[in-house]
């Protein structure tokens, strides 16, 4: 700045000059606004669907639901977002029963991932609150049964009986020699899914069967499947079991027990013995749930075909998560059932 | 005395061990560096996971040994000698580039990519014109009686702000829909740089005592920003970036060293020091580069801190969690200080000492020890289940923790209230002023700098908590910025808790959460550390 003792008047002037410079400067720079209303396009209002199917996807989907499938869904969810990145796509791991309870027929979310077959009386509940579920398989797990890596004494395996003694609320036995009178006279520590998963109630169904006594509750419950492998990997006469899929990234962690199958042959639990049948009966279908009201939507719409047409892939099913993909039949059906749903919705 | 054991003749006095003493010094001691030690054992382990400084080429080590820590150590040694308070003032000095520099990480992640600049802009003057207009109202206040003059100024907002529908647009829209704009880089530099200008305008002339020193600092300060966003393209650097870097890092950092060096003659030489440390990281980088030595392979690099989730631990990032732990903050800071500073004011200033005040006393003091899961619990229940809203919001996270924060804010308030001596209030009333006067220029102007610590110190408990926000069911991954108060909101602990739980395989693990924790702490340091820095300061000047 120049600056003259003896006048104000200068400096204003020199101010006013270098301002209306500026000014010119800067008008130099500016920009033709493209984006007329509401700024760019990272504003996510849009989540109702325009018809127009040139426009780039754009809106919110919620996903809430088992932590067997949590891993697929976010698996699918991060390839659909980095080729749609104006879509959110929001996950949480609340249990299958939980996602269904707590948040889908509540209308929270858009997708309820299961590792079970919805319930009826959860079906109720979404009916009453105007949700309709969509029923698509998106893979098939193994449901595995770990022990420690220092357990020697189950020799071959576990027998669906051995199992069920372990587990039914009936027997409830507190040591190992109490299921088998070879095994050590030590406390048998249980870890598994809580009464809020789909595991679990498969698990039930499967080993327990549903008529049967139910399942033991004096067992440490959590949603965590790490703290389940934590659990078993502490102690060396734990026992536990969760999806295939945290087994398979922690298999130095911990041992998968082979589980006797109907032809009474022991098996362990791999995507092979899966998909071939051999693993029975703890193998499952895995679930995901869109609600019929949010398929009217098209990004919502556009994700459920993504993951169904990605469902067979090698890469990211098995190779990735950890499950067994779908058979390109299966696949066909699933996009069937989700086209015509799409087709309702809208 | 009994101490004295050379005197062995005479038996009758014995001597007094000081072995009970001892022991029990060094047993407390002990009790001391625990909790301490304990801690920075597992910090250093985490960081070291997360920083891998071992992975270096032993080259990269020595250059910066020569260029960085030598040349500091010499001058801080020679500072530490002779003038501390100089050495104080470098410290201050590189403590506040490093902190600013963060904060302007934060500053662009807000206002580049979750709020567009365009839109920032027309809020800005959305703001500034009814702003204005109560400027000039202030100065009829005699004239104008109050209710109309509140009527008015509630008006001059609201009809900014929102507009009337059908008839008359607000004047963010309006800004938003004009045919020519500015570049994205300049709203930043008038904006950001502004307020900059603002700041350091006043500083230098209150240090200065000199009004066109401050104008032309001011003038300065935002010519820099605008420069920086001009040049900066041709190095390499976003416009954008190099615009808010400049003007909420660089641009307070110099104007305090600047002031500092011309108004504290004695203690300006510590600012070789801040010397030795900004030019021997820039030499020791530039060496580096050309000689070829490969740095550590940190785990907390640029793409961590730049990508969201990803299913295998080496491209996961932090960067949805980071958003969302600002924009939690921003929230939790507009609801907790205004009803936290209130509720302190009228409890220390106009609340009778009755029963029924005794009783909330002694509430505030308990509700600040419920558990956070109790306070989402509470957030779950009154807002999601009762209100109706979506779960996992901005909105809905935000007020969850400011209820958590709420108490905390008002009893470090009170302390800070109670702490403005009785004589100032006396002194006040002696010349004639009302209760709310006395509130307004004396109480609250002298115990600001300890509200504003207390709140700060709050704020960082409350960008750590997981367990409100797993309560009101914030979903555990996403992939973009929260970008409107009532989108989905993860937040740093939450992303480091899913990873660590939900991502059971090792390399999460090793990799992406020791990484998230660093960055977490490293975030609630710079917060603490102003506050520190604030109530030194302000501690000092009383």
């Amino acid at each position: 700045m120049t600056r003259n003792s003896d006048s104000v008047l200068s400096r204003r002037k020199f101010l006013i000059a270098s301002g209306a410079a500026g000014l010119a400067g800067l008008a130099g720079c500016t920009e033709n606004n493209t984006d007329g209303e509401g700024g760019s396009g990272g504003d996510s209002e849009g989540t109702d669907s325009s018809g127009d199917g040139s426009n780039e996807l754009s809106g919110t989907i919620d996903i809430a639901g088992s932590s067997t499938v949590f891993p697929l869904a976010t698996a699918m969810g991060e390839r659909f977002q980095t080729e749609h990145s104006e879509v959110n796509i929001n996950l949480q791991s609340t249990g299958s029963g939980g996602g269904f309870a707590n948040y889908f027929c509540t209308g929270q979310t858009d997708f309820n991932n299961a590792s079970r077959p919805i319930k009826g009386e959860e079906e109720t509940q979404c009916e009453d609150n105007d949700v309709t579920p969509v029923e698509l398989k998106v893979a098939t797990d193994a449901l595995t049964v770990i022990v420690n890596n220092d357990n020697d004494f189950l020799g071959e395996g576990l027998t669906v009986e051995q199992l069920q003694t372990i587990f039914s609320a009936e027997s409830t036995p507190t040591t190992w020699s109490d299921v088998n009178s070879e095994w050590p006279d030590e406390e048998i520590e249980i870890y598994g899914p809580t009464d809020a998963s789909g595991t679990y109630d498969y698990f039930i169904e499967a080993i327990i069967g549903e008529e049967g006594p139910g399942h033991r509750q004096d067992y440490s419950a959590t949603e965590q499947d790490r703290t389940i492998i934590q659990g078993v990997q502490g102690s060396e006469y734990a026992i536990g079991y969760m999806g295939f899929a945290y087994y398979s990234e922690s298999t130095d962690a911990v041992q998968a027990v082979p589980i006797e199958n109907d032809a009474g042959e022991f098996v362990e639990p791999s995507l092979d013995t899966a998909l071939s049948g051999e693993y029975n009966p703890l193998s499952r279908p895995l679930f995901t749930y869109p609600a019929r009201e949010s398929l009217a939507e098209d990004h919502v719409a556009e994700f459920a075909r993504y993951w169904m047409e990605n469902s067979t892939s090698r890469e990211i099913v098995a190779d990735e998560v950890g499950y067994v993909p779908l058979g390109e039949d299966e696949q066909q059906e699933m996009l069937d059932t989700l086209n015509a749903a799409i087709e309702e919705a809208n | 005395m009994a101490t004295d054991t050379d005197s062995g003749y005479i038996d009758s006095f014995g001597q007094v061990s000081r072995t009970t003493g001892t022991v029990f010094r060094y047993l407390l001691l002990a009790a001391t560096m625990f909790g301490i030690v304990t801690l920075a054992v597992l910090l250093v382990y985490v960081a070291n996971d997360a920083i891998r400084p071992l992975t270096a080429d032993l080259g990269w080590h020595l250059t910066f040994f020569l260029t960085l820590v030598v040349p500091t150590t010499v001058v801080g040694g020679y500072l530490a000698r002779r003038n501390v308070p100089a050495l104080k003032l470098g410290g201050m000095v590189v403590g506040m580039l490093a902190v600013f520099l963060m904060f302007s990480g934060g500053v662009a992640i807000v206002f580049v990519d979750i709020i567009p600049p365009l839109t920032g802009l027309s809020y800005v003057v959305g703001l500034l014109v009814p702003a204005a207009l109560v400027v000039v109202l202030t100065k009829y206040e005699q004239q104008i009686p109050f209710t109309l003059r509140v009527a008015a100024t509630g008006a001059a907002f609201i009809l900014s702000l929102v507009g009337v529908p059908g008839y008359f647009h607000s004047i963010p829209e309006i800004v938003r829909q004009l045919p020519v704009v500015p570049a994205d880089w300049m709203i930043l530099t008038l904006v950001l740089g502004g307020v900059a200008a603002v700041v350091v305008g006043q500083y230098v002339a209150r240090i200065r005592e000199n009004t066109t020193a401050g104008l032309a600092a001011g003038a300065s300060a935002l010519l820099l920003t605008g420069l920086a966003a001009v040049v900066g393209p041709t190095l390499g650097v976003d416009a954008n970036a190099a615009a808010v870097v400049t003007s909420v890092a660089f641009v307070p950092t110099l104007a305090y060293a600047g002031g500092a060096a011309v108004t504290r003659e004695q203690e300006r030489i510590g600012l070789l020091l801040a010397a030795a440390v900004v030019v021997g990281s820039l030499v020791g980088a530039f060496a580096v580069d050309a000689l070829g030595f490969a740095g550590p392979q940190s785990w907390v690099d640029w793409q961590f801190l730049t990508s969201a989730h990803s299913g295998t631990a080496e491209n996961a990032g932090l960067y949805p969690a980071i958003g969302g732990s600002i924009l939690l903050m921003a929230t939790v800071a507009a609801l907790s200080f205004p009803l936290g500073v209130g509720a302190a004011v009228y409890l220390e200033e106009y609340a009778p000492d009755n029963a029924f005040s005794r009783f909330i006393d002694v509430n505030i003091s308990n509700l600040a020890g419920v558990p956070s899961v109790v306070y989402g619990l509470l957030g779950l229940g009154v807002f999601v289940t009762y209100l109706g809203q979506p779960t996992g919001t901005v909105l809905i996270g935000g007020a969850t923790l400011a209820l958590l924060i709420l108490p905390i804010v008002i009893i470090s308030s009170r302390e800070a209230i109670r702490a403005v001596p009785g004589d100032m209030r006396q002194a006040s009333y002696g010349m004639g002023a009302t209760r709310w006067q006395t509130v307004k220029n004396v109480v609250l102007p002298e115990a600001f700098p300890g509200i504003l610590t207390g709140t700060i110190l709050a704020l960082g408990r409350a960008i750590g908590e997981t367990a409100p926000l797993i309560m009101i069911g914030a979903p555990n991954v996403l992939f973009n910025l929260p970008t409107e108060l009532t989108s989905k909101v993860s937040a740093m602990p939450l992303q480091v808790y899913a990873w660590s739980s939900l991502f059971a395989s090792e390399d999460f693990y090793t990799k992406a959460v020791p990484a998230g924790v660093v960055v977490l702490l490293a975030v609630l340091l710079a917060m603490n550390s102003i506050a520190i820095v604030l109530r030194n300061k302000f501690e000092s000047e009383n």
